[in-house]
């Protein structure tokens, strides 16, 4: 295994490093990453890339094929616009995870910040830990699984894709324009093959899904006068912050 | 009198408040309960480039023969950290609709102009749609925040990138597109349900804010190799600390985009009543740059409302690099200016998805558009050779004259007949 130390290189000096190192390496590792921000930028092919210690912002952003395996933790943005490969994250994000990834799957083993899967299109965003508020925010597909407590606005107006929750609150965290279901079985066959894959002991039958409307279509409220309301109405409260 | 004198009848057709306007605005409003979206952007009068005159040479300098001496016309956009510039024959381009906004063919024909004329088209929200990129000759590729099919190929297939932060026709707010123009194909390119009125992420999911930004130009940078400029696209509001902004994040040039700009769709109080017009906005930006010192290296390009080469000479005056068409190059497409470009019905087959009215695009859509983009850049030069210069470029604000106190006040330029401004002046006397 190849082995970098960075010292005072800059991301795009590493990257650059890393792009030529994939070609001719199954398997990389990189010591004393400083928390560089904008590491492992648009990788490709395939190579498993260890870093030994914490990253910054925008970690693995556009990965597009390699494994990135961080033992520390991770900045906001972390697979920012990723499209295959792997991102795993020993121990916790910041916030903004996998803002609009497309493909491949980002595992968070500890907790992630706030508005994980922000207009996420595609792939498998997993986090063994609690998740902040405004999760899953505009999805436009991919499936984000949350193994701990979730803030509130949950999914809100997603357009397509799915949530897997295990918060018993998740009916009142909810956002507008979404809903909560059962887990179906395809899904839960799905979600048990990726925690063998992963090694995540977690029972898959309590999980409820957060999605979209059946019809697609969103509702906004812009004013919404409450003082009419009883105190047993629905009382919509909308953009919950 | 036997008899009785008839007085006519005065009617008052128009009421200075209660406008017929107005008052379908309030009957829409009364059967809807919602605010009204219409295509086009604003229709308010603002002022603009017509409110200033360029000095012509006489003996204080001398003019350039129009039609014998050359002028230089290419314009290049972006070195200043990218090693490949943006390198146009006009420094008019044509900004950015979406597909989805426009048709196929719509577009096509704009990507098609381009190659005819030497200059870039910019791909908009939604996606690069294959016809576009293999027509165009420079193609602009738009990062927005609903990032709505885009994807590492769509920046590998680009000549420049433009992140966008806001749009003039409805700054604050994002795209609307409604539910009549999203077809199985557009809501495919889009990862979105077919058929739903839709409106779009309202900010950059991996940008919160302009230290973001910073890093997030240099992500692009290291997947460009530093090769391809970065621009940054504002909305006109509080234009000295964007663009001053926009400088620090190290982007090679901005957009600024006025309250005149076209659109698809928009709230009509957004596009009434956001944002301020091209013209005060070009000039904050102008001073803006140069008080951060990087006139020469800073791409301004400006937006919303530029009609003619008129428009173009005085923006190039007033410091902008270059100018971006939209709503022209539809008109010269045949739009009719119906403002019912939300309703996917347009009846020249430019803003609409339905493939019936898609055929009635006129057959010479790209030839003329790119025929107007040529003689928008004739009238430039014939200004500018009149004006003593060789090279569009070298227009400047000393060129030009306020023509009414209300221009005067708010470009700093002088008022016709005075060497005297009535606020900051701009830079010369």
């Amino acid at each position: 295994m190849e082995s970098l130390t960075i010292t005072d290189q800059t991301s795009v000096e590493v990257n650059q490093m890393l792009r030529r190192l994939i070609k001719e390496h199954d398997e990389l590792r990189i010591e004393n990453p400083h928390s560089i921000h904008n590491l492992g930028t648009a990788l490709k092919g395939k190579c498993k890339v260890t870093i030994n210690g914490s990253t910054g912002y925008f970690t693995g952003g556009f990965l597009a094929g390699p494994t990135l395996e961080i033992l520390g933790n991770t900045g906001w943005y972390t697979g920012d616009n990723m499209s295959d490969g792997e991102i795993i994250v020993h121990k916790s994000t910041g916030s903004n995870c996998a803002p609009s990834m497309m493909g491949g799957t980002l595992l968070v083993r500890g907790n992630s910040g706030s508005r994980l899967g922000f207009g996420m299109k595609g792939g498998d965003l997993i986090v063994c830990g609690d998740a902040g508020r405004w999760a899953g925010y505009m999805t436009l597909g991919g499936r984000i699984i949350i193994l701990g407590k979730m803030g509130p606005v949950i999914g809100e107006s997603m357009y397509k894709g799915v949530i897997h929750t295990v918060d018993p609150d998740v009916e009142s965290k909810i956002g507008n324009n979404v809903r909560v279901v059962n887990i179906t079985e395809s899904e839960k066959q799905a979600v048990t093959a990726l925690f063998e894959k992963y090694q995540i002991d977690h029972p898959v039958d309590q999980f409820k899904s957060v999605i979209p409307l059946e019809s697609g279509r969103h509702k906004y409220t812009l004013f919404n006068p409450t003082h009419r309301q009883s105190s047993d109405a629905n009382v919509n409260l909308h953009h919950k912050i | 009198m036997d008899k009785a004198v008839k007085i006519p009848k005065v009617t008052i057709a128009q009421h200075g408040v209660w406008t017929k306007e107005t008052r379908q605005e309030i009957n829409h409003k009364a059967v809807t309960g919602q605010h009204r979206v219409r295509g086009m952007g604003a229709i308010t009068r603002f002022p603009n480039f017509d409110d200033l005159t360029v000095l012509p040479a006489q003996l204080s300098r001398l003019s350039v023969d129009t039609y014998r001496e050359s002028c230089v016309t290419k314009t290049s956009l972006g070195s200043r950290f990218a090693s490949k510039p943006l390198e146009i024959e006009t420094p008019i381009m044509i900004s950015g609709m979406s597909y989805g906004a426009l048709g196929k063919e719509a577009k096509t024909a704009l990507a098609k102009s381009t190659q005819i004329v030497g200059t870039s088209i910019n791909n908009g929200e939604g996606g690069l749609l294959p016809e576009e990129r293999d027509n165009s000759y420079k193609q602009v590729v738009q990062i927005l925040p609903s990032r709505f099919g885009f994807s590492l190929e769509s920046i590998e297939a680009a000549d420049a990138l433009e992140i966008i932060c806001g749009i003039g026709a409805k700054p604050g707010l994002t795209g609307h597109l409604l539910g009549n123009k999203i077809t199985k194909e557009i809501a495919e390119l889009r990862q979105i349900p077919e058929g739903i009125d839709l409106y779009s992420h309202p900010r950059h999911g991996d940008i919160f804010g302009p230290d973001d930004m910073v890093l997030k130009i240099k992500e692009l940078r290291d997947i460009t190799n530093f090769e391809i400029p970065i621009f940054l696209k504002i909305a006109a509001g509080r234009v000295t600390e964007d663009v001053k902004i926009a400088v620090k994040t190290g982007a090679d040039g901005v957009v600024v985009d006025g309250c005149q700009a076209g659109t698809g769709a928009a709230p009509v109080v957004a596009s009434k009543n956001l944002g301020i017009p091209t013209l005060p906005a070009l000039v904050q930006a102008t001073r803006a740059i140069e008080d951060m010192g990087v006139k020469d290296e800073f791409s301004l390009i400006v937006s919303g409302g530029i009609r003619d080469g008129a428009d173009v000479a005085k923006a190039l005056a007033l410091g902008a690099d270059a100018v971006a068409i939209g709503t022209g190059a539809n008109i010269a497409m045949g739009c009719i200016s119906c403002q019912k470009c939300h309703e996917g019905v347009c009846p020249v087959g430019i803003c609409t998805q339905d493939p019936e009215l898609r055929e009635k695009l006129v057959d010479d859509a790209a030839q003329r558009v790119a025929n107007y983009i040529t003689a928008m850049t004739n009238e430039a030069i014939i200004i500018a050779k009149a004006a003593g210069k060789t090279k569009l470029s070298n227009l400047e604000r000393e060129d030009i004259r306020s023509m009414t106190l209300e221009a005067c006040a708010m470009t700093g330029i002088p008022l016709i007949g005075t060497n005297f401004t009535f606020t900051e002046p701009f830079g010369f006397f």
